[in-house]
């Protein structure tokens, strides 16, 4: 029999995997994230999907940057907390003659092992989710997913770096600690009494005013969706939470001093004891998790609608493969351009037509006046029935006739909207013309120089024949679907005119491809990372309440033994239970929805009207967001409950 | 063996001081076996924690075999523990991951003894404790009077000269109590051992050769056993006791 270090060591971390499954989980889908980013740094494969993906391994690798640090804070927070709890035996360590360094050095090894073993089953994990992120780009990219086998040596090393260095800050950290601590705080730990953060009610009471007051002003202030505001507005936030924690905790008990009637009604002074008594000493932990939380519903609905822009500003002006627009043809760029085409794209159809402008902004007006649209041609744009015709057939619309006398409107979903029931007559080349009603067909209507902005009026040939030409658009559907490379190369040509005669022309070049491609690797370098980032925010504020919650366990079974013995019924001990668990874990998630909600609604107000539509609506992304925060948040509460429902109630 | 000097020890921030140990003195022999007595908050456990070192003194000094305790880095304070000080709580303190015999052994193979050597050891210190067939069990499956002695064999096993021992019979029934007291006194008379024990318990205190009673911080009196059986010793302390204005409760 000899026990050594090192087994000592293997012997504890192995107690503790019960105590810290949470913890180990936890860190182990980490790792598991953090090896499938580093996976899409380093495929080729995927870099190889488009040009602009070039810059998402930087984005990638600045997002790890972040999330080094929550770990590190994870790691550090959960080892100083074992530390805690373990005080008694490091002080019996000591007590029979280990140096404090052989102590640090001992409770550094149990926590590289359990480190290292999440991360080698991490990166196991994380080739599954690897496929999973590959899937989501490929269809980004409308490529076709087929399952091939990747493993990253490279990815493998840089995750396996990042790991050192959130052990190494953790491991100096603690180190620093255990040589400070005296053996007799070691030892009589347990006994010390805990402090209330702030100790006068007035001073209590004025705190927890301002901080609300802090909390409403920032919330306007992060809304407001400039910078200087924003920043003002995050850093009244960070002092609500702070302050309203801290006040809120002490508070607590001094209300039901107050109130001794409302104490002793049912389950109160359970609940409301046993929930002080934590919160009083997680005063700051419990901000610091709020904050941690209102960051996650931010990054997830901020995600959602980045994406949301990307596919709603791509599907808009979809229907064509190409499209020049100019407002005089003889423009350079616009002939060089056209030539360019026609001498290496096989064209299945296309058109060339004006879009006029009429004399009123009567429709730009009304439409103004209920959205929030905003104009970007001086006038209401009109296009004559012959060419809309055309276009629709070119599209594969169903056709439309209008009458001599009418006129069409065809808008986005959004302005038609607002435009039903309308019943006003124009006049248009001298011609009164009767409103024939509302298409909303995908038609190319996103911002400048295309077929209106959101909307367009038809008319009658005659009618539109006078009047000014806005711009002249070449349309093109191509007989096999174009690379967009087609982009780059038409950029090319724009350049080169450019550099040699300087900016006179006011071509428009559109590839639906380099739309596409664009949209997709701005989804990936943007949504990609802050979903990453969100992820690892939820599981780290979810993981260090569990943790807090679970080293309870032997004091609540002990609680509840005498509950029982004192004649309260189970199902009583049990309801106590559980609403001191739904508040324990509802409070640091209050604040968050509250800020995050409105913030969300606003970011999405700043995207032009007609963007965030279907499934991008900004009540869905709101939903959306809210809800995949809850369900990883509800996977920690429900593991919480089964471990304690294991141990208290045999 | 161990010299105390003027010790003091204050409690507490600047506004609200607390004197655990006022102006405390008196002189430890080798192969003594004092009981330290008082009521609740008179400075007992405080005495033991700074002669442990688990806790230092404010004022005063400490003197094992000349050397001041206070004065020890940190690595020979590490050796002293290891090699001089055996130490036994109230709740036994022992460590649940490891067997009866590894808990006894650990103090030992951190001492970097030979493995074959450590095992002799534990084996012959705890079959002279009476704990030789509970060795492969986890400290969970034994009772209480076995922990309390596998702690008292932890202290010993390495050859330590000191016993420090603070209630050490107090979550212990009264059969359990008698036999961890015989086995001290034992291990006092056959093995050499000094013991410094903290006790309310009368009865306990019984088995000493001298006991020194601590009122508010100072040694009140001192009561030396000398030829006397226990039983006339036993009565003796029972009216220090009560001289001392202890409650009923603690003179059992």
């Amino acid at each position: 029999m000899s026990v050594t270090l090192s087994s000592l060591s293997l012997r504890n971390a192995k107690r503790q995997t019960g105590d810290y499954l949470v913890y180990f989980v936890s860190i182990t889908i980490v790792a598991a994230l953090i090896y499938a980013f580093n996976g899409l740094i380093f495929s080729d494969e995927l870099q190889s999907l488009s040009q602009r993906l070039k810059q998402l391994p930087l984005v990638i690798i600045l997002a790890s940057i972040v999330v080094i640090f929550i770990m590190d804070w994870l790691v550090s927070y959960t080892i100083n907390f074992m530390l805690t709890r373990r005080s008694r035996e490091f002080g019996t360590y000591i007590l029979i003659g280990l140096e404090s360094k052989q102590i640090a050095r001992m409770f550094f090894m149990e926590n590289l092992a359990a480190g290292g073993f999440a991360l080698a089953l991490g990166i196991l994990l994380g080739n599954l989710l690897f496929q999973v992120l590959r899937a989501i780009v490929f269809s980004l990219f409308h490529t076709p997913y087929h399952f091939s086998f990747y493993f990253s040596l490279k990815a493998m090393g840089l995750s396996l770096l990042y790991f050192v260095f959130i052990y190494l800050f953790a491991q100096l950290k603690s180190r620093k600690r255990i040589r400070k601590l005296k053996i007799y705080e070691l030892i009589y730990y347990e006994k010390r009494n805990e402090r209330e953060a702030i100790k006068t009610s007035r001073k209590r009471r004025m705190i927890f005013t301002l901080s609300i007051v802090l909390g409403i002003v920032g919330t306007f202030l992060l809304m407001a969706g400039s910078f200087l505001p924003g920043l003002i507005g995050a850093g009244c936030i960070i002092a609500f939470l702070y302050g309203f924690f801290i006040s809120f905790a002490s508070g607590v008990p001094a209300f039901f001093d107050k109130r001794p009637a409302l104490k002793y009604q049912n389950q109160n002074l359970l609940v409301f004891r046993t929930l002080t008594a934590k919160l009083s000493t997680m005063g700051i932990l419990m901000a610091t998790i709020s904050m941690l939380l209102v960051a996650t519903i931010i990054s997830e609905g901020a995600g959602m609608i980045f994406r949301g822009i990307f596919t709603g500003r791509t599907r808009q002006n979809s229907c064509f493969d190409i499209l020049l627009s100019a407002e005089n043809t003889d423009e350079e760029i616009f002939t060089a351009g056209l030539q360019y085409i026609k001498d290496n794209i096989p064209v299945k159809a296309g058109l060339q037509y004006p879009v006029y402008l009429t004399e009123s902004s009567r429709f730009m007006d009304y439409i103004e006046n209920r959205t929030d649209y905003y104009r970007t041609y001086p006038y209401d744009t009109v296009m004559r029935e012959s060419d809309y015709s055309a276009l629709r057939a070119m599209l594969g619309y169903p056709p439309v006739t209008i009458e001599e006398g009418q006129y069409l409107i065809h808008c986005q979903p959004y302005i038609a909207k607002v435009l039903k029931g309308w019943e006003h007559t124009i006049t248009l080349g001298g011609k009164t013309l009767t409103p024939k009603g509302l298409c909303t067909e995908i038609f190319a209507q996103y911002l400048y120089s295309v077929n209106g902005n959101g909307f367009i009026l038809v008319a009658p040939d005659d009618a539109v024949k006078n009047c000014p030409v806005s711009h002249t658009i070449q349309a093109f559907l191509t007989s096999k679907p174009v690379e967009e490379d087609l982009y780059h190369a038409l950029s090319a040509l724009a350049n080169e005119i450019f550099e040699r005669k300087g900016w006179q022309d006011s071509t428009l070049i559109y590839v639906k491809a380099a739309d596409e491609a664009d949209a997709a690797s701005a989804t990936a370098m943007l949504v990609f990372p802050l979903y990453y980032l969100a992820l690892v925010l939820t599981i780290t504020a979810a993981t260090i309440l569990t943790i807090q919650q679970l080293s309870e366990t032997d004091r609540l079974k002990r609680q509840c033994k005498l509950l029982q013995k004192l004649g309260m019924a189970q199902k009583e001990i049990r309801m106590a239970l559980h609403t001191q668990f739904a508040i324990y874990y509802a409070m640091p998630a209050v604040p968050p929805v509250l800020i995050g909600v409105p913030f969300i609604i606003n970011m999405a107000r700043v995207v032009e009207p007609g963007t965030l539509t279907g499934i991008n609506h900004p009540a869905v992304i709101t939903g959306t967001s809210l809800g995949l925060f809850f369900l990883i948040y509800t996977i920690y509460i429900l593991m919480a409950i089964t471990s304690l429902k294991k141990n208290i109630f045999l | 063996m161990l010299q105390i000097k003027n010790i003091e020890k204050y409690y507490g921030n600047k506004n609200n001081v607390t004197k655990a140990l006022d102006r405390v003195s008196f002189d430890v022999r080798d192969g003594e076996f004092i009981a330290i007595m008082g009521a609740s908050g008179s400075g007992k456990t405080t005495l033991l924690n700074c002669i442990s070192t688990i806790d230092t003194v404010s004022a005063g000094d400490i003197l094992l075999d000349g050397e001041n305790i206070a004065d020890l880095p940190a690595d020979q304070l590490a050796r002293f523990r290891r090699e001089r000080l055996g130490f036994v709580f109230q709740d036994f303190n022992l460590l649940d991951t490891l067997t009866i015999e590894e808990n006894i052994g650990l103090a030992l193979s951190i001492n970097h003894k030979d493995a074959a050597q450590v095992q002799k050891q534990v084996h012959a210190v705890a079959s002279r404790l009476g704990i030789a067939d509970i060795l492969t069990k986890f400290p969970y499956q034994v009772s209480g009077g076995q922990k309390q002695r596998a702690a008292c064999a932890r202290a010993m096993a390495a050859g330590q000269s000191l016993l420090l021992a603070d209630e050490p019979t107090g979550a212990l029934d009264s059969k359990a109590s008698k036999n961890l007291l015989e086995i001290m006194s034992g291990m006092n008379r056959d093995m050499g051992a000094t013991i410094l024990m903290v006790t309310h318990d009368a009865y306990s205190a019984s088995y000493a050769g001298r006991i020194l009673f601590l009122k508010d911080g100072r040694i009140f009196n001192e009561l030396l056993r000398g030829e006397r059986n226990r039983s006339v010793f036993y009565h003796e302390i029972l009216d220090v006791l009560a001289l001392l204005g202890g409650d009923v409760s603690d003179v059992i």
